[in-house]
Formats: structure tokens, C-alpha cells, sequence
């Protein structure tokens, strides 16, 4: 991996199984939001106006809400199944990502975007996993960035390992160092009680990291002062040299 | 309706569930300042302290026991009345949580608006 100064890096490729308890937690945010939305639409006295955009909100969450279980179901399947890998160009499958979820993140009031390459890029992949972390990743920065902020798929290329990387930056909470470290050490010293309750289950880094071993890639993270980007790596296609 | 216009801050990292609940509790006449994250609560909570919390237990950056903690080392915000709004509810002890300010839990994923707005008019009281 190439380290970048100023910045924190984490390998996930070992991240631990999570149990059902964490699968069925992972359902029950959209399934609680789909609630109170179908509440809200229930009300008279809602306008014709918020109608229209609470229906959109109900099928984009149930949209989210299905690529999680589709997601599940892929990772239980992963050791029966034989995934092709072929040589596929990420800037191509990057934006077609961005058209399919850009209604999801207008909606949020959010931008994804690509950052353009000059030169075309070629990686060994199977195109449903790599689009699956790739979504996975997107819907992860889509929770966690600001609104009004850009996400951004970005794609990059270390020819010396023969590996390109394709991340998804977001801009998150704008934290500052002392900031981070004085929450980090008053959770530190919280009592037992306070500090073992659960956090948030990781799963979908779990399913992404699964997908990635399938590939013979890696996912990880890099977390920056105003966000974080969560990328997979991937062998370079052959055809990459020819470039 | 409240008498007062009292201010509540809602600490949700969902935009859409924390519009749903801030239209809740503003139609009983509450103000709600809303924050998605714990850094942007500290911030609010030092612009316009409020006068009390609804809080959800996962939020990105960090969780809500982390700024539960926070504000428990302060004498002017420890005492800030807490509501927990999460869908965690069921492996969480009220009792346990007393000490941090938390005063009522409510589940989120059975809860009706109404109930949020009872619960934070109980807090209030």
C-alpha cells in the first residue's frame, strides 16, 4: 500500500464475520425509516407536494434496503460459486454507478462525481462484486458525508505493484485532531457498562471485504481530517503495460 | 403545546428520520436544532444550549456513549435531560444509562411520532 503522510490507513481485509444479531440491526434502520415515512404519508395533513417526495424517499430507502439483502445473500453463496474475472475498465463501471445512485444522493442533497483519469485504466475483477463494494462503499459515504458535499469515486494506479485502487472519498464530519482524541480518550475511560455496548456492526465492510478475497484484492481505508475514503484494490490488467 | 418555546436538539444522523421527528416535535411548539454528528453537537450545544436531547446511539464518527460521556464532564451540560431515539432500545438498560443523563429510551422502530413528542414533554416536566 502506499502510505500518505498526514493521513490514517487501515487494512479491513481481516474484518470479522458478523453475526445475525449484526444483519438483522443492519435491516432494521431502513425498515424503521420506511415506518415513520409510511406514518408521515398517513397524515392529512400532508401536501401533495411532500407526498410526491416522501413516496421517492420510501423507494429509494427500499432500494438501499433490498441492495443490503441482495448483498447478504451474494456473501452466504460466495464459497459455491465460481466468479469470473475479466479485464474491466473501473472508469466505465464508476459511472455508470454514479448514474444509478445520483437520484439516491440528489435526494440527500449530496453530489456523487468521478474524478476523471487521463489515461484509460484496466483491472481483473468479476463486474458484479467489484459494483457491489463499490455501491457498498458509495452508500457508506452517502451516510457519513456532509450535505452539500461531493463524494467521489477515484481511481488510481500504482504500476510498480501492478495495482489499481478505486476509492470512494467522502467529507464527513470535520473533526478536528483534538477533537478526535479527546472523544476517543473520554469513550476510553468510560465505565465497562458504557464502553462494551455495541457499536455499529461493520457489515457491510464484512460483505465488501468477502467480495474483494473473491477477487484476490483487498478493501481498506484511509481516514482524513475531514472524511474518509474507503477503497478496494485489485490486480492491474496486462493490458495496462500497453498503455 | 408547550407554553414556552423550549429547545431541543436532535443529535440523528439519518437527514430524513431527523426531518420526521424535528416536523414531530415543532408541531407540539418545540424549537429543534438539529445535528448529525457528536462534533456538530458539541458545537450547537455551545451556541444554543438546549433544553434537552434527543439522541441516537449510532452515529457516524463516533457513538452516542462517547458524547454522553462528554457531556457528563461538564457541570452545565450533565444535567441536560436525555432522550435515547434508537433502534438499539431492546439492549438497553434505562437504569444503566441514568447516570449519563439519559432519562427516557424510546425504540425507534415501534415508535409513533407521538410517542417521541410524550417522551420529551416527560423529560421537560
Amino acid at each position: 500500500m502506499n502510505g500518505r503522510e498526514g493521513k490514517q490507513q487501515h487494512d479491513l481485509s481481516q474484518y470479522t464475520v458478523p453475526s445475525i444479531t449484526a444483519a438483522a440491526h443492519e435491516l432494521k434502520a431502513p425498515l424503521a425509516l420506511l415506518r415513520q415515512l409510511a406514518l408521515r404519508l398517513e397524515d392529512d395533513a400532508v401536501t401533495d407536494a411532500e407526498r410526491r417526495d416522501l413516496v421517492q424517499r420510501m423507494t429509494l430507502t427500499t432500494e438501499r434496503a433490498l441492495r443490503l439483502t441482495s448483498d447478504l445473500t451474494k456473501s452466504a453463496r460466495l464459497d459455491d460459486a465460481l466468479f469470473e474475472l475479466e479485464p474491466i475498465n473501473p472508469e466505465q463501471l464508476c459511472r455508470d454507478i454514479v448514474t444509478e445512485l445520483t437520484p439516491l444522493f440528489e435526494a440527500h442533497h449530496r453530489e456523487l462525481s468521478l474524478s476523471r483519469k487521463t489515461h484509460p485504466l484496466l483491472l481483473v475483477a468479476n463486474r458484479d462484486l467489484l459494483r457491489r463494494i463499490i455501491m457498498n462503499f458509495s452508500d457508506n459515504a452517502l451516510q457519513y458525508s456532509q450535505p452539500g458535499t461531493a463524494v467521489e469515486l477515484q481511481i488510481q494506479a500504482f504500476k510498480s505493484s501492478g495495482i489499481i485502487r478505486v476509492g470512494v472519498r467522502d467529507y464527513g464530519p470535520a473533526l478536528s485532531s483534538d477533537m478526535w482524541r479527546t472523544l476517543q480518550k473520554k469513550l476510553s475511560k468510560a465505565p465497562q457498562a458504557i464502553h462494551a455496548r455495541p457499536q455499529s456492526s461493520g457489515l457491510g465492510l464484512f460483505i465488501a471485504s468477502q467480495f474483494a478475497d473473491a477477487m484476490q484484492g483487498r478493501i481498506g481505508a484511509t481516514r482524513h481530517r475531514d472524511g474518509a475514503t474507503f477503497y478496494v484494490e485489485l490486480q492491474a490488467s496486462q493490458q495496462l503495460s500497453l498503455l | 403545546m408547550t407554553t414556552k418555546q423550549q429547545t431541543i436538539l436532535l443529535i440523528e444522523d439519518d437527514a430524513w428520520l431527523a426531518e420526521l421527528e424535528a416536523k414531530a416535535l415543532e408541531q407540539d411548539g418545540y424549537t429543534v436544532v438539529h445535528a448529525p454528528h457528536a462534533p456538530a453537537a458539541i458545537v450547537a450545544i455551545d451556541a444554543t444550549p438546549p433544553d434537552a436531547i434527543v439522541l441516537d446511539v449510532l452515529l457516524g464518527g463516533s457513538t452516542a456513549f462517547a458524547l454522553l460521556h462528554e457531556l457528563q464532564s461538564y457541570e452545565d451540560t450533565g444535567e441536560l435531560p436525555i432522550v435515547l431515539c434508537t433502534n438499539m432500545a431492546e439492549t438497553l438498560s434505562l437504569e444503566e444509562l441514568k447516570p449519563y443523563g439519559v432519562r427516557r429510551i424510546v425504540d425507534k422502530s415501534t415508535m409513533l411520532p407521538a410517542d417521541l413528542v410524550a417522551a420529551v414533554r416527560s423529560v421537560l416536566l
